[in-house]
Order: C-alpha cells, then sequence, then structure tokens
C-alpha cells in the first residue's frame, strides 16, 4: 500500500480511537451509583425538563421561521439577499458566548428590551432568554439545511402547479412543503441537538442560575466548577445520550435522502 | 389585435441571468400547433415560461383571446405545461397526478372520474393509474405528464422538449398520441424541439429562434424550403446555393444553372438568384459526371453525402445501400424534383463566390 494512503487511514483509526476512548471514559469512569443517585436528584430532573421544554420550544419557533427564510433566499432574488445570507450565517462563525453577550444588550440595553418590558416580557436572565438564546444558535443551522432542501427541488414543479390552477400558497403547502419533507425532518433533527447543546449564549443571557435558569450544559458547568463530578457527568452522560438519539434518527432517514444528509454534513463541517 | 390569433405575444423582452429575449413577437391561431426550435441556450424555454406567467417581462404584453394577460399570474392564464423530465409530483400516484388540476376546477368525484378516463383511454395509460410515479418508465411518465395537462382542457398547451428524453419508438408512439389527443380536445399547442421529427409529424408552424430572438417564423413548407436567413438554412439543414436563372424549358420551369449543373424550379426568377434545395430531396445518380464527391458521413439511419457542383457546395441524404459502390472523389450526377428546387431570393447584381 501507498505510504500516504496508508498514513491517512491511520490518522482515521486514531482519532475515532480517541474519540471514541473520551465519550466511553464518560460512562466508565464515575461510579454507576453515583450517577444514579445523580439522576434523582430534583437539581438533574428540573435540569433535563427544562432542557428538553426549552429545546422543544426553540424548535419549533426555528423552524417556523426557517422554511420561509430558506425558502424566500432559494426561490426568490430581492435588494439586499446577499446581505441577508451573510449576516444569517454569521452566527455559525461567531463564538457562542459572543452571540450571547450581543443577545444581551439588545435585550437589556436596547430600546427592544425596553420594549417588551412595558409589555411584561422580561427576556434577560429568564427562561425565555434561554429559548432565545438556543433560536439564535441554532437559527442559521436550520435556515442552511432548508435552504439547500429548496434549492435541491426544481421550481418547475411548482410551475407545473401554478399552471394547474393552484395559487402561490396553495403551491407552496401542497408541492414545496411535501416535497422538502425530507429535509425539514433533518432540519428539526438538528435544530433539536443544536439548541440542547447550546451553552455560552444561554449563560450570558439568561444567566445561568441554580435551579432557574439550569438547563443540561449549564448544570455540567456549574457542578464542575463547585467540584461536582458525578453531577457534572451524569449530565454530560445525558446530552451524549440526547444526541446519540437525534444521529440514530437522522441515520435511519438518511437513506431515505442521503443527499440532504450530505448536505447538512458539509454545513456542520 | 387580429381576430385570428388567439394568442399574441407582442415586442416581449425579459432578461434573467445569462438567458434574455429581446423584442419577441409571435402570434399563434386557435387549433394551430406551433413548434419553436433552435439551438441550446436560444431563450426557448425562457419564452415558454414566459408566456406560463412564471416571469414577468421586462417590455411587451401577451394577448389571450384579445385580453392582456401579461400581468395575470400563471394559475389564471389556463394553459398547462409538460416538461422534458416529466416533473410528476413524486408523492403523488399517477392518478393523483393528473387529478391535481382538475380538483382545482371541479368538485364532483364522478366528473373528475370521467374525465380522467377519457384522456387516459387516448393515452392508453388506465392500467397504470395506481402506480408510484417514480415506478414507471420515461415513456409512461411523459404520458401522465401529458394526461395532467391535457385533462384540464387548457386554452394553450406548452411542451417544453417533451420527448427529448425518450427513445426513439416511444417517441414516435408518443407523438401518435399526442396528436390524436391534440386533435380530440383541439388545443393550440406551443411546442419547443430540436428534433425535426416532431415538426413534420406534428407541426403546422414553426418558429426558428436564436439568441433570444425570433429569426424566421412560417409554415412548415416555408421554413424548410424558404429559410430567409443563413442561420435558419443551415439549422434546418437546408442546401442554400446560388444560381443563374437561364430560362424556362418547354413545360414553363425556370431552368438555373448551379455550378456546372443545371436545375429545375417551380418558382419564378431571373439573373442571379439564391436557391434552396433540402438534402432528401436530391437524387444521386450515375450519370454524366458534373459533380465530385467531396465527403461521406454515416448519420445514425442515413448517409450524408457533400458534393462538389463546380463551386457550390450540395448536401445530399442517401440511405447506405446506395453507397456501397460510391466513394470519395467519384464524379455522379443529381436530379432534384422542380417542386423542390424553390427560389427564395433575387440577387439584384452579380454575385462573386467567396469561396
Amino acid at each position: 500500500m501507498e505510504k500516504f494512503k496508508a498514513f491517512c487511514i491511520f490518522l482515521s483509526f486514531l482519532f475515532t480511537f480517541l474519540l471514541f476512548m473520551s465519550i466511553l471514559s464518560l460512562f466508565l469512569v464515575p461510579n454507576p451509583s453515583e450517577i444514579i443517585s445523580s439522576l434523582k436528584t430534583e437539581e438533574m430532573i428540573y435540569s433535563l425538563k427544562l432542557s428538553i421544554a426549552t429545546s422543544l420550544a426553540s424548535t419549533v419557533l426555528v423552524i417556523l421561521f426557517s422554511i420561509p427564510v430558506g425558502y424566500a433566499l432559494s426561490r426568490h432574488d430581492f435588494i439586499g439577499k446577499s446581505i441577508v445570507k451573510s449576516i444569517l450565517d454569521l452566527p455559525m462563525a461567531f463564538p457562542e458566548l459572543v452571540l450571547g453577550l450581543a443577545l444581551l444588550l439588545l435585550f437589556g440595553q436596547s430600546f427592544i428590551g425596553k420594549f417588551l418590558e412595558s409589555f411584561g416580557i422580561k427576556i434577560v436572565f429568564t427562561k425565555i432568554g434561554i429559548v432565545i438564546a438556543q433560536f439564535f444558535t441554532a437559527l442559521p443551522y436550520a435556515v442552511r439545511v432548508i435552504y439547500s432542501t429548496f434549492e435541491g427541488i426544481n421550481p418547475r414543479y411548482e410551475f407545473v402547479s401554478r399552471s394547474l390552477g393552484y395559487g402561490e400558497l396553495e403551491t407552496f403547502f401542497r408541492i414545496s412543503l411535501p416535497l422538502a419533507k425530507n429535509g425539514l425532518f433533518a432540519s428539526t433533527i438538528i435544530t433539536f441537538a443544536r439548541c440542547m447543546g447550546a451553552f455560552g449564549a444561554v449563560l450570558i443571557l439568561a444567566g445561568g442560575s441554580y435551579m432557574n435558569t439550569e438547563i443540561l450544559p449549564i448544570t455540567l458547568y456549574l457542578n464542575i466548577s463547585y467540584g461536582n463530578l458525578g453531577m457534572a457527568i451524569t449530565s454530560g452522560i445525558l446530552l451524549i445520550i440526547i444526541s446519540f438519539i437525534a444521529i440514530l434518527i437522522f441515520e435511519k432517514f438518511e437513506g431515505v435522502n442521503s443527499s440532504n444528509f450530505k448536505k447538512v454534513e458539509s454545513i456542520r463541517n | 389585435m387580429s381576430k385570428l390569433s388567439y394568442l399574441e405575444v407582442k415586442n416581449i423582452s425579459i432578461e434573467l441571468g445569462e438567458f434574455k429575449l429581446k423584442d419577441i413577437n409571435l402570434k399563434v391561431k386557435k387549433g394551430d400547433y406551433l413548434t419553436i426550435i433552435g439551438p441550446t441556450g436560444s431563450g426557448k424555454s425562457i419564452l415558454l415560461e414566459t408566456i406560463a406567467g412564471f416571469y414577468k417581462p421586462k417590455l411587451g404584453k401577451i394577448y389571450l383571446a384579445g385580453e392582456d394577460i401579461t400581468n395575470l399570474p400563471p394559475e389564471k392564464r389556463k394553459m398547462s405545461i409538460v416538461y422534458q423530465d416529466y416533473m410528476l409530483f413524486p408523492h403523488m400516484t399517477a392518478f393523483e397526478n393528473i387529478a391535481y388540476g382538475l380538483k382545482k376546477k371541479i368538485k364532483s368525484k364522478e366528473e373528475i372520474e370521467k374525465r380522467i378516463k377519457e384522456i387516459c383511454e387516448i393515452l392508453n395509460i388506465t392500467h397504470i393509474l395506481k402506480r408510484n410515479v417514480k415506478t414507471l418508465s420515461g415513456g409512461e411518465q411523459q404520458r401522465v405528464a401529458l394526461a395532467r395537462a391535457l385533462v384540464i382542457e387548457p386554452e394553450v398547451l406548452l411542451l417544453d422538449e417533451p420527448f427529448s428524453a425518450l427513445d426513439v419508438k416511444t417517441k414516435e408512439n408518443l407523438r401518435n398520441l399526442v396528436k390524436k389527443a391534440v386533435k380530440e380536445y383541439g388545443t393550440t399547442v406551443i411546442h419547443i424541439t430540436h428534433d425535426f421529427e416532431d415538426v413534420w409529424s406534428l407541426a403546422d408552424r414553426v418558429a426558428v429562434m436564436k439568441g433570444g430572438g425570433i429569426l424566421q417564423e412560417g409554415s412548415v413548407e416555408e421554413i424548410f424550403y424558404k429559410p430567409s436567413v443563413n442561420f435558419v438554412a443551415e439549422f434546418v439543414g437546408t442546401n442554400v446555393l446560388k444560381g443563374e436563372v437561364i430560362g424556362k424549358d418547354e413545360n414553363g420551369l425556370t431552368l438555373i444553372k448551379v455550378g456546372d449543373t443545371v436545375v429545375k424550379s417551380v418558382d419564378m426568377g431571373n439573373g442571379d438568384v439564391l436557391i434552396s434545395i433540402r438534402p432528401e430531396d436530391v437524387v444521386v445518380f450515375y450519370g454524366e459526371k458534373r459533380c465530385k464527391v467531396k465527403n461521406i458521413r454515416r448519420r445514425g439511419e442515413v448517409v450524408e453525402i457533400t458534393l462538389d457542383l463546380g463551386g457550390e457546395t450540395l448536401r445530399s441524404l442517401l440511405t447506405p445501400n446506395m453507397l456501397k459502390t460510391l466513394n470519395v472523389e467519384d464524379e455522379v450526377s443529381i436530379s432534384v424534383d422542380p417542386n423542390s428546387v424553390r427560389i427564395i431570393k433575387s440577387l439584384k447584381q452579380k454575385i462573386s463566390y467567396k469561396n
């Protein structure tokens, strides 16, 4: 075998081995009874529930927003389109902490925050803040996946539907959306996984306070700072399991539509 | 707008990225079958999609039955479209695809089923209605797409290279079905193609497009026998030759000297003229040796030979069995039916041969 080829394959194995060992150590290092007792603590249950609830809420919001945005970016030419695209992509390259800081300033200091507050809606250091932070972290990914899904659908399907008497909106719901089904599913999974794992932005905007705005990544962070390794590892395991399930669901449908999977992969890399 | 033109495209200009149409004018009578031919990138599909209302023209108007439809959305134009790659909705069965447009038009389920049955019998697809469209062959998919477009009884049926992806036999079969269906429904058709078979077997009229404009529009006869511009002649494969009218024969046919050969034409003319001859109308035989075979090229089922008439080049189509004894550099004679020799243009002054 050529030396370079052998070297590349060796590296892939080495990396996979290290990654696998690190995940495995998460499950092997702690004492099982400690994990079980950690799981049963009020804090862990609270954190898990809050994580799932906020992630579900933000996923729904993200998808509702990114479908029209992705569709508009794919189908329509409008003034400022390239600017919209670049700005939407920004948070992907942005450190999450900076995104959190930016959101904190927007909702805390600016007129928008004050305007919302006049209606009694508080965002900073609240559970709504968690959802907002997750929303902004995950939105760019969802928009990208949905955008490339619509890009992959020949607009002539829509033309045919229009010519057969269906208006713009009817065509969107009867043709475009059903054809984008797989991509929408993929982006939902990605979005949910991103929301579950969102940390930096949530910490800054929602505060990461004990048993109030505490989601799983925050639990991990808080407990590692107290030196409470059992609790930290348990929340880590929970996060791993959730992303594992997400990947499994994703892989299962990968066979149905591998092109979308590739799109998502290329976006994530 | 004249009463005769049913669909009229007036001075349409549009720009879409690399493609553009400039100042397109087109008139189609009710029940006419118009084919649009032209090289790739000439703007044929854009024109069709602009007529359908998917693109808004920058300039110009489109009229249907006297009504200005330029700003009407596609769903209100009563035109349906069939594409080369079928565009059947993959999340629906063949039946659901065909019923899609009808459901919008009529509510009665029995009526929908009755109409679908009718069109499916014409197109011979009754047996595949329950199938998932992804499992159908190309020919079957295109018949479903045609049924879907025809069943709503559109004012105008737009066909965008509908047979290009199909094999020769399926193409032939589909052409016959389209002919039958269009006749049955009295549909006005605009059909884009690059296959001259479509033109000969289906069209009443032909428009030739190049670079976003229409170069010539006319009857099939006119386009193929009297191409107005060199490009059209070249594109449709017609020989355009320079000749000189030298008199009339005893039957009143015009005698035209082309190089060293004399051909007869039914058309009148005098002096120097441009004439057109379809390559398939040229008969080659061993007789007086006046023309030299310059080149022999196999083109599918026929062979194209290039002849030198003494300054003028003439292409002729032969069947391969005629070729067994024919070689390059051989000298042969030609004969062309006077009906197939058309005078396109009189050239006022004596022309000098360029080559």
